[in-house]
């Protein structure tokens, strides 16, 4: 279906055809894509990358593991964008599979605890994290303190169980609504509020002490 | 409002999403209840930091990594299609074959007309019944004035023609 779809291009070349691309809606894209247009795809992946990295990366703590699996991402949607559902919204189905992906990387891990535990003292002993909590012009104690402060907060979101940061990190960080995260988590509207209630009453629990 | 309801509304309080009446509730409750109103201010310097954590970036290759991946998934579904469509070619021309040489059979064989040839009749006797063997006992009958007593019967019967009846042995089957 794809490929007879693909006969049909937009009209404009180039740069024209990038700028069109960027101004259009994410359903938009999607139709251009699935009309044939190969570089709606790549305009799909410039605009979520870096979300689907952070959600992923803050649910899973690995930098490299969520890499691949954006890819993962990815490659999903490219293959099965015909299949998609084009009455709902892009985004909330972008997120569903990087949801499955991370929640299978959780629970493979969880069978492998000597990986975990690896990529954990990995995680936290990485010297190339961007520094972007610190302010530069502060004075290096203030930078440590910052810093220190980071590690403790990242270090609070994986303490919260699997189900709760996941609700977490998609409403705090996404900043996706209820009924998203239902139809992400594939849960219902009270369990995501209750998880939701759950999970930042013990993450401010775990934090409120370096806070002060 | 006590404590358990705050509680209770918290989420929806963080997230502004309360009605007029409850805000007014929850805000009135903070200014009374210092507990409470510390849980709330916690929790939102707690969200305040996550949310202010750094966002990291896709590393500079990622995207050569995405393109090759899907360079190569491109060409393993147009190789998967070609093959698919080879296999389906030769499947075609196969059974195009076939049907030819029979059309081109049938067509030779109506011209040339062949005696009609039946199939051969096959009968079978049908086994005799066996009829059950019944032996009717030969009967004896004598004919004699009724009524007399039986000196003159006597005397009778020596006057008088005996009569047998005249009885066959046969076997019903026979006929």
């Amino acid at each position: 279906m794809r490929s007879i779809a693909r006969k049909q291009e937009i009209p404009n070349q180039g740069a024209t055809v990038r700028e069109r691309l960027r101004a259009m809606d994410d359903s938009a894209v999607v139709t251009a894509f699935l009309g044939g247009e190969e570089r709606a795809f790549s305009e799909l992946v410039e605009r979520y990358q870096t979300r689907l990295l952070n959600f992923i990366y803050r649910t899973i703590g690995d930098r490299e593991k969520a890499e691949d699996l954006v890819q993962d991402v990815f490659i999903r949607v490219y293959r099965h964008l015909h299949r998609f559902d084009r009455s709902k919204k892009f985004s909330t189905w972008a997120y569903t599979i990087a949801s499955n992906l991370a929640k299978n990387e959780l629970r493979n891990r969880s069978r492998n605890p000597l990986v975990l535990m690896q990529t954990v003292q990995k995680n936290w002993q990485d010297d190339d994290r961007p520094l972007q909590f610190e302010d530069t012009t502060s004075r290096p104690d203030d930078m440590y303190r910052k810093r220190h402060l980071r590690e403790i907060v990242e270090e609070s979101v994986a303490k919260l169980p699997e189900h709760h940061r996941h609700v977490f990190v998609l409403r705090e960080l996404e900043g996706k609504s209820y009924e998203e995260i239902a139809e992400i988590t594939d849960c219902n509207l009270g369990t995501v509020k209750s998880r939701l209630n759950r999970a930042r009453n013990s993450f401010a629990e775990i934090v409120a002490p370096y806070m002060d | 409002m006590d404590c358990r309801e705050f509680q209770d509304n918290h989420l929806a309080f963080i997230d502004d999403t309360l009605s007029g009446i409850e805000l007014v509730g929850m805000l009135r409750h903070i200014a009374e209840c210092e507990n409470c109103a510390r849980h709330d201010a916690t929790v939102r310097r707690s969200l305040m930091l996550f949310r202010n954590l750094p966002r990291i970036e896709p590393s500079p290759e990622f995207s050569e990594r995405l393109h090759s991946r899907l360079r190569e998934l491109r060409d393993t579904e147009r190789s998967a299609t070609f093959h698919h469509s080879g296999k389906f070619a030769a499947a075609v021309a196969v059974a195009s074959m076939l049907m030819l040489g029979y059309i081109s059979n049938s067509l030779k064989n109506v011209d040339s007309p062949r005696d009609i040839v039946f199939p051969p009749v096959v009968a079978s006797l049908p086994e005799p019944e066996l009829a059950p063997i019944t032996t009717p006992a030969p009967a004896l009958v004598a004919s004699a004035a009724a009524g007399l007593p039986i000196w003159t019967a006597a005397l009778f019967a020596e006057v008088q023609p005996l009569h047998f009846a005249s009885a066959d042995l046969r076997l019903t089957s026979a006929h």
